[in-house]
């Protein structure tokens, strides 16, 4: 196992990176961030998502495609913040939670309804709901969780 | 775990899965039940250490609060 201590320092620079321009630093990217080889980031990516496994690599890639609540690989979840839309959410749930990165913030949701394609909005601000269009908006969780959920790309 | 416009969206939804009644949730449980202590740290240089790993327990205890404590809300076992 790496060193928590890098690895800490690690998610941090992912969580802010992907916070700060919608997309996760590369695990080259990384690497040279925390001062270690292109390897050693590509490694600490891994561990790091071990550590985190709520998010996941791309299959059979070294790409990060999810790293909640924000999503590297676009989803129908698209948020806004300050007037720009560069982020997605992992899910509709998770959707929720961007609210904690983004502190004091108006935090626009944009989705599709899976059934119709009409759109659905929610705006948050330091988690409170400012606006809920359509309000009979609901959550639904189509398997349980935990390890018989499904494979987590379909969430 | 997505959204729809209404429990008869869901259930209108091409791959809603019949065994997932219990799956509903409405909208101001799940900002809570996404909103626990732990999520309030995600920006701390020591989130994965220090407070990720509470994010389970802070969940079972929010789930139990609003009547969720089912195995499709605490975690099903692996298929055998």
């Amino acid at each position: 196992m790496a060193d928590p201590r890098l690895m800490d320092r690690a998610f941090h620079l992912l969580m802010r990176s992907i916070v700060q321009s919608g997309n996760a630093l590369h695990y080259a990217e990384l690497g040279r961030a925390l001062g270690v080889t292109v390897e050693d980031g590509r490694q600490l990516l891994h561990a790091v998502l071990e550590a985190y496994p709520i998010g996941w690599l791309h299959p059979e890639t070294d790409y990060i495609a999810s790293f909640p609540p924000l999503n590297n690989l676009p989803t129908q979840h698209r948020v806004t913040v300050g007037g720009q839309q560069k982020w997605f959410a992992q899910c509709g749930f998770e959707a929720t939670s961007v609210t904690w990165l983004f502190p004091g913030m108006m935090i626009k949701v944009e989705a599709p309804c899976l059934d119709c394609g009409d759109p659905m909005v929610i705006e948050m601000r330091d988690g409170q709901f400012v606006t809920v269009n359509p309000p009979g908006i609901v959550g639904h969780l189509n398997y349980g969780f935990g390890p018989s959920r499904g494979r987590p790309p379909f969430l | 775990m997505n959204l729809f416009r209404s429990e008869e969206h869901a259930r209108r939804w091409a791959l809603f899965n019949p065994q997932s009644e219990e799956g509903f949730i409405s909208l101001p449980d799940l900002a809570g039940f996404f909103a626990t202590e732990s999520r309030h740290h995600m920006l701390e240089p020591d989130y994965l250490s220090a407070w990720f790993p509470r994010r389970g327990a802070e969940r079972r205890a929010y789930l139990e609060r609003i009547g969720k404590a089912t195995p499709f809300w605490m975690g099903t076992p692996a298929p055998s």
